[in-house]
């Protein structure tokens, strides 16, 4: 039984979508374990190079979720962030790298159901395109 | 309507504005390399001086760069796409607009040695300054072209010029927009860099740039005319100016007071390529 599991980073504002997957968690939601999941202050904190690294570096697909507009913490963190991924995922595909690797959401703290489903719709959609092969893997 | 004309008015304009105490300095173009045929960078700080500022084809290096940490006002003898990156600097607080003084001069587009158009020239179809305090026109006409409307964006064209990349970052250095005192390639802690000069690190690299870039670049070709292995940098970063263009309606540099797109936002801006409970669109 060697079924191959991805590795995808999911970057989580601390205020809403970690707490989400928080709850999730406590209320035996299953996702995939395979989420190496990383606590960020707001989606506005994630820099589009956490991505590209982390594609590069092997990581299978990338999640980032963040407060729903209109209620970061920081108030505008994710307004930013809103566009700043429209244009990484563009440019990216343009670069060959498929769009289903690559996923932005916005989950609430109180939606730990919506967590797990959001992350196993992501887990199933990288899977689908199996290992990432990006950088010939020659990187490392 | 030449080259020769335009240059007059504008050593006669940049004469006076030194004499007279307008600016303190003025970047421009200096007399053509005799090995090159490029005309190199040159900032006059004298009416003297002035009368070495040249304009021909070969006025091919972004200069706007040259503008900042300046002491006191300063002109620019601006091709459309210097004009463009002062602009934007403006916006980026990078450049005071009261200390520029951007002399607009019309463009017919720069060559290369042989006297063909640079193919960001060709491109390109701004004659004028979209922002300017002075203007020289008088430039001679030449057939310009536009955008190709099906331009190919497929991965392997992008693979195809960053395959050649030698990471040099001579692109860098040229760009108006790349004025980071320590660029992210250049970083100890954390290192974004590999080790090998290898396809992750020529990724990151143009990737990451073209984020910096977006939204950002004015399309002037410094990038790509720098380039000594024949990569079109500007090329790994059109998807994101295009995109920004078509979602957001913006293009750097066209006036000095808005924004760049990555750099404000709408409430009610799309979502383009987001997760939509069950799938993305
Ligand atoms: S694209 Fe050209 S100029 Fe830029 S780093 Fe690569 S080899 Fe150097
Ligand atoms: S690539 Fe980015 S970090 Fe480096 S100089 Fe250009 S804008 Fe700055
Ligand atoms: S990225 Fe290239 S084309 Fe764009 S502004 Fe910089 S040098 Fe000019
Ligand atoms: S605080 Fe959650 S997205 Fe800004």
């Amino acid at each position: 039984m060697n079924e191959w599991t991805p590795v995808i980073a999911a970057f989580l504002c601390n205020w809403c979508s970690y707490a989400g997957a928080d709850l999730a968690g406590t209320g035996r939601q299953q996702y995939p374990p395979y989420m190496r999941i990383i606590r960020v202050p707001c989606s506005g904190r994630v820099n589009p190079i956490f991505i590209i690294k982390a594609l590069i570096d092997g990581a299978d697909g990338v999640m980032v979720s963040g407060c729903h507009p209109g209620d970061c913490h920081y108030l505008a963190g994710n307004m930013y962030a809103r566009r700043r991924f429209a244009v990484l995922k563009k440019l990216l595909s343009s670069a060959g790298i498929d769009p289903d690797r690559v996923h932005f959401t916005w989950v609430s703290a109180s939606e730990g159901a919506r967590f797990a489903e959001v992350a196993r719709g992501v887990a199933n959609a990288v899977k689908a395109l199996g290992p990432n092969r990006i950088a010939g893997g020659d990187s490392q | 309507m030449s080259f020769e004309s335009q240059e007059k008015s504008l050593r006669e304009l940049c004469e006076s504005l030194l004499r007279d105490g307008k600016v303190k300095s003025v970047a421009g173009f200096g007399p053509q390399s005799p090995d090159t045929g490029l005309s190199p960078p040159l900032i006059a700080k004298t009416a003297g001086n002035a009368k070495r500022l040249s304009w021909n084809s070969r006025c091919v290096p972004s200069i706007a760069r040259y503008l900042i940490g300046r002491d006191g006002p300063a002109a620019i003898a601006a091709k459309p796409c210097d004009a463009r990156a002062v602009a934007s600097l403006v916006t980026e607080r990078q450049l005071e607009r009261k200390d520029v003084f951007i002399i607009g001069m019309e463009c017919a587009g720069m060559t290369d040695g042989s006297g063909a158009p640079l193919r960001a020239c060709a491109e390109c179809g701004t004659r004028r300054a979209p922002v300017c305090d002075a203007e020289i026109t008088g430039a001679p006409e030449t057939a310009r072209g536009t955008r190709d409307a099906a331009e190919d964006f497929s991965p392997e064209r992008f693979r195809r010029e960053m395959d050649k990349c030698i990471l040099c970052f001579s692109c860098r250095q040229a760009c108006y927009g790349c004025y980071c005192e320590t660029c992210f390639m250049d970083r100890g802690v954390p290192s974004w860099q590999s080790a090998r000069p290898d396809v992750g690190a020529k990724m990151t690299y143009h990737l990451g740039r073209a984020m910096h870039l977006a939204g950002r670049c004015v399309e002037c070709g410094a990038c790509e005319n720098v380039c000594a292995s024949g990569v079109d940098a500007r090329y790994l970063i059109r998807a994101a100016t295009v995109f920004v263009e078509e979602e957001y309606g913006f293009r750097a540099g066209m006036d000095a007071q808005t924004p760049s797109a990555l750099l404000t936002f709408k409430s009610d801006d799309p979502e383009t390529g987001f997760w939509k409970d069950g799938k993305h669109d």
